[in-house]
């Protein structure tokens, strides 16, 4: 086995605490790596025929990877990969810190999770060995506090991975939580919740070896410094934040249920504005270097971190120009255990929907902070209008009718991020053909749209091979696993990896072999959509994108038959055969 | 020959330069560089690591919202807005 694996992982049967170390075999590491990567692979051996994402028999799968516990910056990391319950299709989420560095020193390079546990119970990996604990007494508790209650209870050498109130309850957008940041999108709490587990708490000795330690070391030392410079200045200076004003001036920012690109509060939620305004600290992931977190005081005391996404979803998309309710709404997803995307897009499609008179909840219009944290609050606990919610935009449309799936804010039902398709045309692309549905993570299109390579208003077949570029080396990153926030400080990113790589494992792995590895992963992905029933048709984006220009910027129009021509060069490209309905099905 | 232009700030940049838009003499983006960083030194290392014939990695430049620009030899009008942004759109 390579250095930097424990070459197996451990397989978990949580309806009667069964467990099992199950062989890896080297030529799939070499080939899958680690992270998004491993887990799609996992996945697609361990799903079956299971039917349900929420099945007991549905696997959830956590992966690390070679680099995890390596003193390489940003390494600390781990995926949750699962079918999705939003989705139905494949889901790989991720997430930072202790978490993953404990669990691969449990020794093992996976933990597959399958079965129902009888009731609410704590699933313990102690070094390897496993047990159920009870967890009732955390029913109802917030991400955080079920952390922090099974840290007392366990000891400081646990790391916790938990869902909030929203898991429990089976949100189709809940998220899994440690040390407040969020495995995020497409569901993966909520698999957990379905197992009847409220949290996995794991220790361990083994660690993994390194190939070459000395000139890892070095090389991690180079990464580091390099990792100081201009190329992060953003995420440290600012945070993600920083990108509100930015989007709002190329009238590319989301706003109202994305029927404009602009918002005219844009200045009062803005990164500056809001750092200008409270007390703020930063802080970082476990063997991170970049410190992207920026933590802001809110009036109730405990600040909360603000990501431009929250930001975007639960203020401009929802028409919330007041920055104390942004911050609250974004601490209230992470206390429930919510996507912020998705929670955010569904309340906007309901706005909308409340202001066409087609849903009967006068309180929810846009514009009014407090009802977008009444709208979270219920949607987390399965409350009242808080199920049709928690259901996502793309089931909420179809219990609503009225054809509201033309302007439902999603791809394959994952909410879309806050990336206006019609000003970032390369970025629509993107998203029309993520595995997990819309998807600015696995995706990296709109760096083209910021560039001068394209037209980011009239998008051509020419861009197709940018965005199939940017998704191969998220796929990469996510597998190694890297934060892709570091992606600006290589400058040849897969020769690179392929150094560090083999100074962790000894292989003798090239530039080349990598990029054939993460087309390579993109592939199984897709390939394991195609076997759970995905068909071109769903690649594609919903009406209101492709019907006329955004109010704000008659140039941002994106018609069915360009959308169809990248989609098509899209799939030739990537190897499917099949020519795509894509936008005549922009409902599907 | 140098005209003056509106120019925008956006992101770092202007974060670092504590002002949204400003007007600088210019001619050519490459110069209107050279005189932002000479305004505002801490822009300096934003525009340093950019190749002899391409602006960036760390910024990105576009004219009037409508084009980006990397050649500093691109010549500039006293009708453009240029602005002057991170790079970096990742979120």
């Amino acid at each position: 086995m390579p250095p930097g694996y424990h070459g197996c992982y451990l397989r978990i049967d949580v309806s009667d605490g069964s467990a099992d170390h199950v062989p890896l075999p080297a030529g799939v590491l070499r080939r899958f790596l680690g992270g998004a990567g491993l887990g799609a692979w996992l996945l697609s051996r361990e799903s079956g025929a299971c039917p349900d994402p929420l099945a007991a028999g549905a696997p959830l799968i956590f992966v690390f990877s070679p680099l995890v516990g390596s003193p390489l910056t940003t390494s600390a990391k781990f995926a949750v990969v699962s079918r999705s319950p939003l989705t139905d299709r494949i889901n790989d989420s991720l997430a930072s810190s202790g978490f993953a560095l404990a669990g691969k020193r449990c020794g093992c390079d996976a933990i597959v999770v399958v079965g129902r546990a009888a009731r609410l119970s704590v699933l313990v990996i102690d070094d390897g060995r496993v047990r159920l604990d009870p967890g009732g007494h955390l029913r109802g508790a917030t991400c955080g506090a079920a952390e922090k209650t099974l840290r007392t209870r366990l000891g400081p050498d646990y790391k916790i991975a938990s869902i909030g109130p929203a898991g429990e309850r089976l949100v189709r957008y809940a998220t899994i939580s440690h040390d407040g940041r969020h495995a995020g999108r497409g569901g993966s709490g909520t698999v957990l919740g379905s197992k009847n587990l409220k949290a996995v708490a794991v220790r361990g000795t083994r660690y993994s070896t390194w190939a070459h330690p000395r000139e890892l070391t070095e090389r991690s030392r180079q990464l580091s410094k390099r990792s100081f410079g201009p190329a992060t200045a953003k995420y440290r200076e600012l945070g993600t934040a920083a990108n509100l004003l930015t989007f709002n001036r190329f009238g590319a920012l989301p706003t109202r249920n994305f029927q404009t690109g602009t918002f005219d509060a844009a200045a009062q939620v803005s990164a500056e504005e809001i750092r200008a305004t409270r007390t703020r600290t930063r802080a970082s992931c476990a063997a991170c270097t970049i410190g992207c977190e920026h933590i802001y005081s809110i009036e109730d005391g405990e600040g909360t971190r603000l990501e431009y996404e929250s930001l975007f979803a639960l203020g401009p998309l929802c028409g919330v120009g007041d920055p104390d309710a942004v911050l609250r709404a974004s601490k209230l997803c992470d206390e429930l255990g919510i996507d912020t995307i998705s929670v955010g897009g569904t309340i906007a499609f309901a706005m909308e929907c409340v202001e066409r008179g087609w849903l009967d909840e006068p309180w929810l219009t846009f514009g009014r902070g407090e009802s977008v944290l009444r709208a979270i609050e219920l949607a987390g606990r399965r409350e009242g209008i808080g199920h049709l919610l928690a259901e996502g935009s793309r089931r909420a449309a179809g219990a609503i009718g009225h054809d509201s799936i033309r302007f439902a804010p999603q791809v394959k039902g994952l909410e879309i991020p806050g990336y206006e398709p019609r000003a970032l045309q390369t970025m629509a692309l993107g998203f029309a053909v993520g595995t997990r549905g819309a998807d600015h993570n696995r995706s990296g299109a709109y760096e083209v749209d910021f560039s001068a390579a394209v037209d980011r208003r009239r998008v051509t077949v020419d861009a197709v091979r940018h965005a199939i570029d940017t998704e191969d080396r998220a796929a990469l990153m996510d597998s190694l696993i890297l934060c892709k926030f570091l992606r600006g400080v290589f400058d040849d990113f897969y020769g690179e990896a392929a150094e560090m790589l083999n100074l962790v494992t000894g292989w003798d792995t090239s530039a080349a072999e990598l990029r054939r590895a993460a087309k390579g992963i993109v592939h199984a992905k897709r390939e394991f959509n195609r076997r759970v029933g995905w068909t071109p048709a769903e690649d594609t984006l919903p009406e209101r994108f492709l019907q006329g220009a955004l109010p704000n910027d008659p140039a941002a129009a994106l018609s069915r038959e360009r959308l169809r021509a990248v989609v098509d060069e899209y799939h030739r490209q990537r190897g499917c055969e099949e020519p795509s309905p894509a936008a005549d099905n922009a409902s599907a | 020959m140098a005209v003056a232009m509106q120019v925008e700030l956006l992101g770092i940049p202007r974060q670092r330069a504590g002002v949204a838009e400003l007007e600088i003499e210019a001619a050519t983006l490459g110069q209107l560089l050279d005189a932002l960083a000479a305004r505002y030194p801490s822009l300096a290392d934003l525009f340093r690591a950019g190749r002899a014939d391409r602006l960036g990695p760390f910024v990105a430049a576009n004219l009037n919202g409508d084009r980006f620009v990397t050649d500093p030899r691109t010549r500039l009008a006293a009708t453009d807005r240029i602005l002057i942004l991170s790079a970096d759109a990742g979120g």
